[in-house]
């Protein structure tokens, strides 16, 4: 099997035996699509598609995103707490491959939670409703390609940031994050607007936008070093 | 850059580490023959640890190169699967069981019939009925062994261990002991960073002695232990009572360094390898010879003395514990 494949689900493995974090993730999931159901209705929208539409543009991001960086904290910085870090580093693989693997295996699982999130969202909306709620064809467009891409990015540069710095600065950047996150998934809706819609082209484009951030992330692994992470571990 | 030479599996040529000003490895040069088990040893601070992340390719030199199998290990991916490391962390998952821990790490090495060659190591060390529990539940000793087994799995060239028995009791460091010796057999090189120096002199062939960033000794530990500044012997006098005598006469060789008289026996200390000319001496001089045994030194005196004539901190036995039970890593 490929290197990074074995990282990618040796990640996922112990991510799912790690019950306590799994049950931290679902709560988060779970709690942020059960009330964001019925904040759509209670700030309504003209149609059904357009509602929905606004809300699941970015709400998938942002729990996509939060539930990422849950699991990466388990990935990446506990690996480099308990030390294996080094171990793995003295293998075989390089360390771009690694870091790929680790990417991988939290995307998966991530992404897994957003679709179920979004998914008790929309459901929650519509039995308020008394209607079946459909998102248009380029949100689901959006949830299949932008959605796991941008999820992978910020999953990424996060990993980056907790292999790279020491303890302390990571610290530091995980207040800074989950602020940032839960402020975005609370208001990106206000931002956006109720009647916010987005069109085959639009969504096409944010596609090359996410694309080129991916290329961005990839781009950024050349400075991974291993000489620095493994004088940041504890 | 120089030739390599094949018959060594570890070349270290003057390398040179700096950290935050602080000089951690001064030119320091080595070389590991194949087969060998050779002992690393110094005190905590001394550099010993950023030796090993340097050969593993986890640090880089400031200056100098250190191959292994001819190569570093920094940027040679491939090179890696032949080289084990055991690190004192043991590098396993503790919410996998012992069988879930080899099979991710063969995987990745590769290793081909896994389940066969798990079932093999998991009896090796003496944990084929543990395979299944989860390792965060093993003792210390347990997990340092299934640590080593993971590091043979792939069966590599070269095994680097980082403080194997650390925190193992007595019959734990035994343990570990036993299965260095039996890989050893295997004709594994073994590059063993230790500041047990028991645990060396049981296990190793050859040793190098750091301190303050330098090497300060390197040699067999035969060589070491009846080398030129340190050999004894210990006369015992057909008749004791011409001691004072005998002593006096020894006292005018150029080779003799300094003798002591204690219940019966006469202890010189030679400034050379051969006692040879303190015995004829005595013969010459009309003194019977009962006895003379050569002493050899053991490694923690050669440890000390060298420790001490490089202006380290050890001045007595009791400090070299102290040391050991230090947290500060080299």
């Amino acid at each position: 099997m490929n290197g990074i494949l074995v990282i990618a689900k040796k990640e996922i493995r112990q991510l799912t035996h790690n019950t306590q974090l799994m049950v931290s993730a679902l709560i988060m999931a779970f709690i942020f699509g059960a009330i964001s159901g019925p904040a759509l209705i209670a700030t309504g929208g003209t149609g059904a598609g357009v509602g929905i539409d606004s809300l699941v543009f970015t709400f998938a991001l942002m729990i996509g995103l939060l539930i990422g960086y849950i699991l990466s904290g388990q990935t990446f910085l506990r690996e480099k707490q308990e030390g294996t870090i080094e171990t793995l580093l003295a293998g075989p693989l390089p360390i771009k491959d690694i870091w790929l693997g680790k990417v991988i295996g939290v995307l998966i699982p991530a992404y897994i939670l957003t679709l179920a999130s979004t998914a008790l969202m929309i459901i929650i909306a519509g039995s308020l409703r008394g209607d079946i709620l459909i998102p248009s064809g380029p949100i689901i467009l959006h949830l299949v390609t932008v959605v796991p891409a941008f999820i992978a990015c910020g999953v990424g540069v996060l990993g980056f940031i907790q292999l790279l710095l020491g303890m302390r600065e990571n610290q530091i950047i995980n207040v800074g994050v989950i602020f940032g996150l839960i402020f975005l998934i609370s208001f990106s809706r206000e931002l956006l607007g109720p009647g916010f819609t987005i069109s085959w082209a639009g969504e096409g484009l944010i596609l090359v936008i996410t694309g080129g951030l991916l290329l961005a992330v990839n781009a950024m692994t050349r400075f991974l070093n291993k000489e620095r992470i493994v004088r940041s571990i504890p | 850059m120089n030739e390599y030479n094949s018959n060594n599996s570890i070349e270290v040529r003057s390398v040179t580490k700096n950290f935050q000003g602080s000089q951690v490895l001064d030119g320091i040069s080595f070389s590991v023959g194949r087969g060998e088990v050779f002992g690393f040893l110094g005190p905590n601070g001394a550099g010993k640890t950023t030796t090993l992340r340097i050969l593993l390719g986890l640090l880089r030199p400031d200056s100098g190169e250190a191959l292994v199998l001819g190569k570093s290990l920094d940027t040679a991916d491939a090179q890696r699967k032949r080289v084990g490391v055991l690190f004192e962390n043991n590098g396993l998952i503790d919410r996998f069981t012992a069988r879930e821990n080899l099979r991710y790490y063969a995987e990745l090495y590769e290793v081909s019939d896994i389940e066969k060659r798990i079932s093999e190591l998991l009896e090796y060390v003496g944990l084929s009925d543990r395979g299944d529990d989860l390792v965060g539940i093993f003792s210390t000793g347990m997990k340092r062994k299934l640590g080593l087994a993971r590091a043979i799995l792939h069966k590599p060239d070269i095994l680097f261990l980082d403080e194997p028995s650390s925190g193992l009791d007595p019959e734990g460091q035994k343990m570990v002991h036993d299965l260095i010796v039996g890989l050893s057999g295997q004709s594994m090189t073994i590059f063993l960073n230790s500041h047990n120096l028991d645990e060396v002199s049981r296990v190793c062939s050859k040793v190098a002695i750091l301190h303050h960033g330098t090497i300060q000794a390197y040699d067999s530990i035969e060589r070491l232990r009846a080398g030129p500044s340190g050999s004894e012997i210990t006369i015992t006098l057909s008749d004791p009572a011409l001691g004072d005598r005998a002593v006096a006469m020894i006292n005018a060789l150029p080779c003799v360094t300094s003798t002591l008289q204690e219940h019966g026996h006469i202890k010189v200390t030679l400034s050379g390898q051969s006692g040879s000319a303190v015995l004829e001496a005595l013969i010459t001089g009309g003194f019977g010879v009962e006895e003379a045994v050569r002493q050899k030194r053991t490694l923690e005196e050669i440890y000390l003395d060298v420790v001490r004539e490089a202006g380290g901190i050890l001045g007595n036995p009791e400090s070299v514990a102290i040391q050991e039970k230090g947290s500060v890593k080299g």
